[in-house]
């Protein structure tokens, strides 16, 4: 069983949301301030964190940073402003994905952390080349020559969506709907927020990348092999 | 002309300056032609005066000599008359010239010797008539001025002097001294010049001064303009330089005082506003938390209402329904008060705008409220690319559409799409009860609603067509309505084909082609 982290100062919605995943069959950790996180997350690691964005103690960007300093875990970011700022901050923190409260409905939530609990691309496997990097799906490793890169999981996911067919055009919206598992959705930040991530982690210049290329008006594809 | 009669309607400085110079103008020609004619007038006296005592002289000399020759010949008399002739007349051309010439009266006799004679070269047959007439008939002095002529066919002003002269032994005569005036025309005409070219210079000198003074009053004017200007465009902090203690000075005084206080006004008003929006902002956002707990346990109950006894299984049914419409009057709640705090901003991209209508459409067909109107689409178009915010634009065909739909009463609802190259509009149609002239104005006011006793059928917020009107001006567009009791209403969107460019027209009228107006206005 996944265990979920919950972060949220309001008790009523963790509690809800603690029944909620429960009931789907999650394990929950209810959290409720920013500054107790860490220690929470050291001693018991979750296998993913729902991040509320305002939190007492450290605020929910900040705390975002801190768990990617020391973990890959996938983050969602809990926000009660729909405001493309916070958004944007948070996701630039390390955050994978976001929703925005109140949530459509139960199903859309858990079908978010289902999303981001498994691996997107389970038919890819063995290793891929791109740029000088060597991609290794199996053992969820880049490597460029003895040196290994520290990916998120949806970093990981990303460029290898991109990896697995080099020179193809993906739209943003692709993108969406492969990484992240959105149907319908025309919020394309996230892939451009994620791709910064990205870059700045893969490219030798990220001003000039050279493995994840933007095609202009189009989307993104990846450069062939070395 | 006409930039001259802008210049003259607009422009003060002008104005001052065209009829000073013409008042001026006025005084000045009157008082130079008065003092012209007056100085003309002195220096004629003067030298009628001096002519005349020449004249009589001469006249004098000249019957004195005749009568002293009293017993001579004929050719010792004609030698005596010669010599008078030349020695009294001057050909000096420095000088005013002056002629003789001596006629007999008409009355001698024909036959007898003739004296006749004048000085060389002028015409003897120069003299007026009507001069000659009054010599003879007043036997004492008398003049006139007169063109004398010459033998060279030359003319010029004269004055022509004669009295009669008796020669003894030789009949009565006519004797007629002719000053010519040419010091005297040339004096008058160095007069008139100096006084005309006076006169311009002055005119000249009175506009450059005029000039000169109406541009420190109208400075200051200018500047009052400009500054009002900026200050009618936003720029609130403008105010007038006090630089005097003049009138100029008290008109900018006052003027600043005013903006000091529109500017406290507006700024107070402001904060008053900003402080407003933000708190329907912060009100809205803290709504949320509660609202996602809400709808989260309401969907936990919700799905284990099968179990319920039938009164609790269906408040659980409602609860649902109604945190839905909770949670959607929220968010118009919010994107109106991003209005009112003008955060709205536009992500324009580009899209068709007939396969989104034909989305917006399916999904109302599709949707969980039933509706037994249909929906038809109309258009020639095959695509329509625009560049908008699809969002907003979405947003906007769902309230018109679904506005129509509870508003149909079962009839068709028509979505017609027109585009040209600047713009493309998209309208919507029913044929329910529609609107009447008070409702128009009120339609796009939030929470209004055409008939209050109405069913809310779709469960609008009484945001949406006041959300549409924004979204349209967002995009520079503009959302049109129109209504007849019993013949349904229409709404027109027109949206330029580039968010932000201005919309030419409107490509579809927002009175409906399928309505012809019954009534004439009287």
């Amino acid at each position: 069983m996944a265990l979920v982290m919950v972060v949220d100062d309001d008790q009523d919605l963790a509690e809800m949301l603690g029944i909620v995943l429960t009931s789907s069959g999650f394990d929950v950790d209810l959290v409720s301030r920013g500054d107790e996180v860490l220690e929470i997350f050291r001693n018991n690691p979750p296998d993913l964190v729902l991040l509320d964005v305002m939190l007492p103690g450290i605020d929910g960007i900040e705390v975002c940073r801190l768990i990617r300093q020391e973990s890959m875990v996938p983050i969602v970011m809990l926000s009660a402003k729909g405001e493309t700022q916070d958004i944007v901050r948070g996701l630039e923190a390390g955050a994978d994905d976001y929703m925005q409260k109140p949530f459509r409905d139960k199903a859309e939530l858990i079908a978010r952390i289902r999303t981001r609990l498994r691996r997107t691309n389970a038919d890819v496997t063995g290793l891929l080349n791109i740029g000088d990097l060597v991609i290794d799906v199996t053992a969820h490793e880049v490597q460029r020559g003895a040196t290994l890169i520290q990916l998120t999981r949806l970093e990981f996911d990303l460029l290898v969506a991109l990896a697995k067919d080099p020179g193809r055009v993906f739209t943003r919206d692709a993108l969406l709907s492969e990484v992240w598992g959105y149907r319908h959705s025309t919020d394309t930040r996230l892939v451009n927020v994620h791709v910064q991530r990205l870059r700045s982690k893969i490219e030798h210049d990220p001003e000039h990348p050279e493995i994840v290329m933007t095609v202009r008006g189009v989307g993104y594809k990846a450069g062939g092999p070395a | 002309m006409r930039s001259f009669r802008q210049a003259l309607t607009q422009s003060l400085a002008v104005k001052v300056i065209l009829s000073t110079v013409l008042l001026s103008f006025g005084v000045i020609s009157l008082t130079g032609s008065a003092l012209n004619s007056r100085l003309a007038d002195g220096i004629r006296s003067v030298s009628l005066d001096s002519a005349l005592t020449e004249a009589r002289f001469t006249f004098f000399n000249a019957q004195y000599q005749l009568i002293l020759s009293q017993g001579g010949t004929v050719s010792s008399r004609k030698q005596i008359i010669a010599e008078l002739v030349v020695s009294s007349s001057n050909q000096n051309v420095n000088e005013d010239g002056r002629d003789i010439i001596i006629l007999k009266f008409p009355s001698e006799n024909i036959a007898n010797t003739s004296y006749e004679m004048s000085s060389a070269p002028i015409d003897p047959t120069s003299v007026p008539t009507a001069l000659r007439e009054k010599v003879r008939e007043s036997r004492e002095l008398q003049y006139q001025y007169a063109q004398s002529r010459y033998e060279n066919r030359a003319s010029a002003d004269a004055l022509f002097v004669g009295e009669p002269l008796k020669i003894p032994g030789g009949g009565m005569y006519e004797m007629y001294v002719v000053f010519t005036l040419n010091n005297q025309t040339e004096t008058l005409t160095l007069i008139r010049n100096s006084l005309v070219l006076t006169g311009f210079a002055l005119i000249f000198l009175i506009a450059l001064i005029t000039y000169l003074v109406v541009r420190q009053v109208v400075r200051p004017v200018r500047e009052a303009a400009r500054i009002a200007i900026q200050f009618t465009e936003g720029q609130f902090s403008q105010r007038m330089k006090i630089e005097s203690k003049d009138e100029m000075a008290s008109l900018a005084h006052s003027y600043n005082e005013m903006a000091q206080s529109i500017e406290q006004q507006i700024s107070r008003l402001e904060n008053l506003s900003r402080v407003q929006q933000r708190f329907v902002s912060d009100v809205s956002h803290e709504l949320r938390t509660p609202l996602t707990t809400l709808r989260m346990a309401s969907e936990v109950i919700y799905n284990q209402r099968s179990s319920f006894d039938p009164l609790v299984a269906r408040s659980s049914e409602l609860l649902a329904a109604q945190i839905d419409r909770f949670e959607r009057l929220l968010e118009d709640l919010l994107e109106v008060s991003r209005f009112d705090a003008e955060v709205a901003v536009l992500e324009p991209v580009e899209f068709d705008a007939l396969t989104l209508v034909r989305r917006c459409v399916a999904d109302f067909e599709l949707g969980e409220v039933p509706t037994d109107s249909g929906i038809r689409i109309q258009s020639d178009l095959s695509s329509v690319t625009i560049k908008a915010d699809i969002r907003r634009v979405e947003r906007i065909m769902r309230n018109l559409i679904s506005n129509a739909l509870d508003h149909a009463d079962g009839k068709e609802v028509v979505v017609s799409i027109v585009a040209t190259d600047t713009e493309v509009a998209i309208g919507v149609r029913d044929f329910g009860p529609g609107l009447d002239e008070p409702a128009l104005i009120r339609v796009f006011d939030r929470f209004w609603r055409a008939d209050p006793s109405r069913a809310r059928i779709r469960g609008g917020t009484g945001l949406g067509l006041s959300i549409a009107l924004e979204d349209a001006r967002l995009h520079n567009g503009e959302l049109d309505a129109w209504g007849r009791p019993g013949k349904g209403a229409h709404f027109v969107l027109t949206l330029p084909r580039v968010a932000g460019e201005t919309i030419q027209g409107r490509p579809i009228k927002v009175a409906p082609k399928d309505f012809h107006e019954e009534y004439f206005f009287l």
